[in-house]
């Protein structure tokens, strides 16, 4: 049985604990993170024509993800996605909740497809302690995809995010009437805000729901 | 279905340790976004007819819920002059219990019945009225710088006419209560001791209500109603202005002044109040400051209430409250008063609601204790 040279060992475990250098990067290093939303809220409000009346409503049940990517000077998310679904959404009105459910997000057929915001690629600059962006990309509302911009502030510790959001929503581009009842009628645009907290997964085949 | 059904036969037998207030006022719905009373009623001081919207939320928010649908009917069309004529019948039956010290238990039953009416006019007038018939007086605790209430079978709590100058700006003119901050119309709250002669402290008056997308303001002016005793009709102004600090309707924060002039003494009141609104719960307070003058003593007197509210609506139907009170009046009519009270109101259809009250009430200064409890059942029609 022949035994290798000393100098080819010595070579060999060289090259790789290199190898094995390049793969113990920490956070804050170009790493690709997958990222899981794991608890949070979105909330809507839309005036109406009366002074005195606001309509809001929230879901606690925001899933979603993305791919993330720290450059040292920003954050920068890819294949970013947040889901609705349209039952989880409340105004504290069960009726009110049935009638926003039949005008706003039911298709011609009676189904009601999730609420479905995605961006390919935001970069997120740092900005004081945490990081701030406009994500732009596509909102989906009873399947009908439109153009969506949401203001992003992202506050990182580790692997753990906090991240809020606020953008607006105008139903005339959807096609969707504004919603009547008895004389009291919503305003075209719907103020959306997002605050969400995710984390790290630890496997990059993670998926991102 | 038989949880629902056990829920109501627990409210009914909860009658012993449950009261009732009056339930034409919901400032409580503030935890929904409606910060003022204009959104269900016709009239923005609220108190009259609901309006069609106000009837939807009124159905969609009871125990039977659904979809509230105008009947129409050759009837219904005459009764309403073609939807001009919104029109009720309320009759409310209220039974108290109470038991302070020193004194033999007291039991009342007072019910009373409500006609109100609000008849859109042409040209943007409307006239509002409310008609009541009582058993017996509605009246509020004896306060000794105030003559006593009179007890009245018929009173006309509400005569207005109402004229609409823009979507923004109204004004009212007649008989009604004076603006107030939270707008709890519960006769025997302390914050009601302001009023010369309570429940029926309906004096004449010329307001106008200026609203906007954040704020709100109702200045007066009053003069005597009409059934004041000798020396105590009092004429003066004052106003409430309301801001919604978030800009959505769920946190609205008040003042409020009245100056008020009278031969047998004057009084200026200045008072704060909030109205505050998470979904499922919220918070209501005020906090007004008296100076009273009477001819019958030297000096002026202070008198100060405090009203705080913390309501939680485990149902859309179903509102449950703790309140705080208290009451202090210097000298020459030193008096302080603190209480609290646990209310319980279900709403079991849009005809049909029960409400349930408990209340502990302390004289700081004798340090004697009194206790009520009081059971509502408040039925009205709809149409």
């Amino acid at each position: 049985m022949r035994y290798p040279k000393a100098g080819f060992v010595f070579l060999a475990l060289t090259i790789l604990m290199a190898v094995g250098a390049l793969g113990a990067h920490g956070p804050g290093q170009s790493d690709e993170l997958a990222i899981q939303l794991s608890d949070g809220s979105v909330t809507f409000e839309v005036s109406t024509n009366v002074f005195s009346t606001t309509v809001r409503g929230q879901s606690n049940a925001v899933t979603g993800g993305t791919r993330l990517r720290d450059n040292g000077s920003g954050l920068q998310l890819q294949q970013l996605e947040a889901v609705v679904t349209v039952g989880s959404l409340k105004t504290g009105i069960k009726l009110r909740d049935e009638h926003m459910r039949k005008y706003i997000f039911e298709t011609p057929d009676g189904q009601a497809p999730d609420v479905r915001f995605s961006a390919d690629t935001t970069e997120c600059p740092k900005n004081g302690a945490g990081y701030a962006c406009s994500a732009a990309g596509n909102l989906a509302i009873r399947g009908t995809s439109r153009p969506f911009t949401i203001e992003l502030k992202v506050a990182r510790n580790g692997e753990a995010f906090h991240v809020t959001g606020d953008g607006k929503v105008t139903l005339s581009t959807y096609g969707i009437e504004r919603p009547s009842q008895f004389g009291v009628r919503t305003e075209d645009e719907v103020k959306i805000h997002l605050d969400v907290k995710a984390r790290g997964v630890a496997t990059s085949t993670a998926r991102l729901r | 279905m038989m949880r629902r059904l056990a829920l109501i036969l627990a409210l009914a037998l909860c009658e012993a340790v449950t009261v009732v207030r009056p339930v034409w006022s919901l400032p409580t719905m503030i935890r929904l976004g409606y910060s003022d009373c204009v959104t269900c009623h016709y009239a923005p001081q609220g108190g009259g007819p609901l309006n069609e919207y106000g009837k939807g939320i009124d159905e969609a928010q009871s125990l039977r819920g659904g979809e509230y649908r105008p009947r129409d009917s050759k009837l219904v069309r005459t009764l309403s002059w073609d939807g001009r004529i919104a029109q009720d019948l309320r009759l409310v039956l209220p039974m108290r219990w109470t038991w302070a010290a020193h004194e033999p238990s007291d039991a009342s039953f007072l019910p009373r019945l409500q006609y109100r009416n609000y008849t859109r006019l042409p040209r943007g007038f409307a006239a509002h009225v409310t008609i009541t018939g009582e058993s017996d007086a509605v009246r509020r605790p004896d306060l000794s710088y105030d003559p006593p209430t009179t007890s009245s079978s018929a009173f006309v709590n509400i005569a207005l006419l109402h004229y609409r100058v823009s979507r923004s700006i109204e004004i009212a003119g007649g008989r009604d209560q004076l603006p107030t901050g939270v707008n709890v119309p519960d006769p025997r709250l302390f914050i009601k001791s302001r009023d010369r002669v309570g429940y029926y402290d309906t004096p004449t008056q010329l307001k106008v209500y200026w609203a906007s997308k954040r704020h709100r303001v109702t200045p007066f002016i009053y003069g005597p109603g009409g059934n004041e005793k000798d020396g105590e009709a009092e004429s003066g102004g004052g106003a409430v202005a309301e801001f919604d600090v978030l800009s959505n309707h769920r946190a609205v924060i008040g003042a409020s002044a009245l100056r008020g002039h009278a031969t047998n003494g004057d009084r200026r009141m200045l008072g704060l109040h909030a109205r505050l609104g998470y979904g499922p719960w919220g918070i209501l307070f005020q906090h007004d400051i008296t100076s009273r003058e009477r001819d019958d003593v030297p000096d002026s007197f202070r008198q100060q209430a405090s009203y705080a509210q913390v309501f939680w609506a485990p149902r859309e139907w179903l509102v449950i409250s703790g309140i705080g009170e208290r009451l202090s009046v210097h000298d020459p009519f030193e008096e302080r008063l603190s209480a609290g009270a646990l209310d319980v109101t279900a709403r079991l259809t849009s005809y049909a609601t029960i409400g349930a009250a408990a209340r502990l009430q302390r004289d700081v200064i004798k340090d004697e204790w009194s206790k009520s409890f009081m059971f509502q059942v408040a039925l009205k029609t709809v149409y």
